[in-house]
């Protein structure tokens, strides 16, 4: 039986000669093949634990030293898997897809160059949001961070898979503007202005001259991004807004219908989200704590987790940020707005510079704590999400809940889901969170997983992003014109990384002659 | 993102209004313990997000231990802290050594070893 921890065609002999070139290439002490750092790099929330198992890791800090590791990788072809933080925890986290592939550990690439007239900074995939927010702190800059909800990873990865946060720059992926990318056989492009040289516009403007590529490097294997151009949000002079509970499943259908016309006309300029109870719940208590009946939780445990801690059944946060004149008028009518609409409770909030400050999501402060939640169930807690795209209605919304609500208590999980606006749709995260010391849980999670998926496909609801497990089975959804985008992405590929050697599978998105 | 757990405080009209539990606390960064060398500056730049007040891995340990911050701890053998950052433990996944050397990590763990320390005060 072949060792699952060895590259495709590889024996030990083949794989030790490679780690020997990185040897040769980075220094020994960049190059980890020993077997801590096999497990090391695994998936901590797999819901398989012998599948994408590392055979080992560099960790390369320059772009000289990527482009040097990718040439190795092509002369022995080498699978590699460059991660920039490995904390995406819920779609893979460090692990590669490919079991066998060396990840290319880039938390070491840690420079930050910060243009403070502008709000710009020039990072590499390495930085953090508790560097960049630390890098803020220490030089005094009046400039707001755009965080996930765990803050432990990349700026740059987050932005690269298309994380979100909570401020008007929530969607990070909208404020890359121009990167550097090592392509799969080690030449470097910049894009945007980056490709002019001397240009001092590459932090300003996004498209360049002639066909823009930034998104090509996102969610995708073409190139390994070394450096990514961001926006910053300017310190506003004031934040208004109010966090509000609403204590029926149905309002789901109001909530949507109100605060969508709002966002879409840019009253409301963040993302809200709007969570159910469980988001809430499962980030301060254990489910052990209210029941031991297996099965999804019924009606009277959630009546009491929420009289326990004065949640509604959905509840979400607003916020309006600028200039304090601008956001009191702007207040009332989002008050207005959402008292029409019979809230359970109304907690309004405001702040001007100067005065104590909100450290959380909203203010792009880092955090962490909500990861808390993989503690629901006890045990090695995890969690994987779907999350498919819906449009920005309440009726769609209301029906997709309830569909999903359903398969939750067929399957017996307890449901997290949210509902979290963009511009023009809604991404419906449907968090499964789960007990990897409970086998019968696991057993159900990846039928539950696939299950989902097809009811979504039946409505016309594609995932914005997924753990490495269902890749292929999300990419195969995106099926329109006979799957004439999974076509492109492989002529693509085909063209850029001819050996394949580039996180193959990543996105769905194989080499040739590799293709399941 | 995590709604804030909230207290209802006055029922009026139909909605409640309801007030705001104590404030997170700012985050610990280097910026804020300026001068900091050795094992402790490691620990901030590499453990205190969620091992800090308001971190993920503090609020779990509260379940369990008290103190909960590592850094009022006076128990934790050098070779434990390495050995648990290394492997994982309960929810806290493995730290790579591309993510944080041997030496950055022996460190840290003296460091913890040492404790408790003011700065959890």
């Amino acid at each position: 039986m072949a060792d699952d921890s060895l590259p495709p065609g590889f024996d030990a002999a083949k794989l030790t000669q490679a780690q020997r070139a990185f040897e040769s290439a980075l220094g020994a002490d960049k190059v980890f093949f020993e077997p801590l750092d096999r497990t090391g790099y695994k998936d901590k929330f797999a819901i398989q634990d012998a599948a994408h198992l590392p055979a080992g890791a560099i960790g390369p800090t320059t772009v000289e030293e990527v482009q040097a590791a990718l040439r190795i990788a092509n002369q022995y072809r080498l699978p590699v898997w460059p991660i920039s933080r490995g904390k995406n925890l819920g779609y893979g986290g460090s692990a590669p897809l490919l079991s066998g592939s060396v990840v290319m550990d880039l938390s070491g690439m840690k420079k930050i160059e910060f243009d403070e007239e502008f709000g710009t900074v020039l990072l590499e995939p390495g930085v953090g949001f508790y560097d960049l927010y630390d890098f803020i702190q220490a030089n005094n800059l009046p400039y707001w961070l755009s965080t996930p909800g765990n803050s432990w990873g990349s700026v740059i990865g987050n932005a690269l898979d298309r994380g979100v946060g909570y401020t008007p720059y929530g969607e990070n992926t909208k404020s890359l503007c121009g990167l550097e990318v090592v392509l799969p056989t080690g030449e470097v492009v910049r894009t945007g202005m980056g490709a002019f040289t001397n240009a001092p516009t590459w932090g300003a403007y996004p498209f360049g001259f002639g066909p823009g590529w930034d998104q090509m490097f996102v969610q995708s294997n073409f190139g390994v991004v070394t450096k990514a151009n961001m926006w910053l949000m300017p310190e506003p002079e004031s934040l208004m807004g109010m966090d509000v509970e609403f204590d029926r499943p149905e309002d789901l259908k109001a909530m949507v219908d109100t605060i969508g016309p709002l966002r879409r006309e840019r009253v409301l300029q963040q993302s809200p989200s709007i969570g159910n109870w469980l988001r809430a719940a499962a980030v301060a208590t254990t489910r052990g704590e209210w029941t031991d009946k297996p099965g999804a939780l019924d009606d009277s445990v959630i009546d009491a987790i929420r009289r326990r801690f004065n949640l509604g059944w959905w509840g979400v946060s607003l916020r309006i940020y600028g200039r304090e004149e601008v956001n009191k008028a702007a207040y009332a009518v989002l008050e207005k707005a959402m008292s029409a609409i019979g809230p359970l409770s109304i907690r309004p909030t405001s702040w001007v510079k100067g005065q104590p400050m909100e450290y959380s999501g909203w203010t792009g402060t880092p955090i962490t704590f909500p990861m808390q939640n993989v503690n629901w169930y006890g045990g090695r807690g995890g969690h994987i999400g779907f999350s498919p795209i819906l449009p920005q209605s309440g009726s769609a919304a209301l029906a997709q809940f309830q569909r999903t609500y359903a398969r939750y208590k067929e399957y017996g999980m307890d449901y997290q889901g949210s509902f979290a606006f963009g511009e023009r749709h809604l991404t419906n995260v449907n968090a499964m969170l789960f007990n990897k010391d409970d086998p019968a849980m696991m057993a159900r999670i990846d039928p539950f997983f696939r299950q989902l998926v097809a009811d979504a496909k039946e409505q016309g609801y594609g995932e914005y992003r997924t753990h490495l497990d269902y890749m292929d089975l999300v990419a195969e959804s995106y099926d329109w014109g006979g799957g004439a985008l999974g076509k492109l992405n492989q002529r693509v590929k085909d063209a850029l990384d001819p050996n394949g050697i580039l996180a193959p599978g990543k996105s769905g998105i194989w080499p040739k002659g590799a293709r399941p | 993102m995590k709604r804030m757990l909230i207290a209802v405080l006055v029922l009026a009209g139909g909605a409640a209004i309801a007030q705001a539990p104590p404030p997170p606390p700012k985050p610990t960064t280097l910026a804020s313990r300026p001068g900091v060398t050795g094992g402790e500056a490691l620990y901030v730049e590499h453990c205190i997000h969620c091992h800090g007040p308001n971190g993920m891995g503090t609020g779990l340990l509260a379940r369990r231990i008290q103190p909960a911050l590592l850094e009022a701890r006076d128990n934790l053998p050098a070779q434990y802290v390495i050995v648990a950052a290394r492997q994982g433990i309960g929810n806290m996944p493995p730290i790579p050594r591309g993510e944080v050397s041997d030496a950055e990590l022996r460190a840290i763990a003296e460091y913890l070893a040492a404790g408790p320390h003011e700065a959890a005060q």
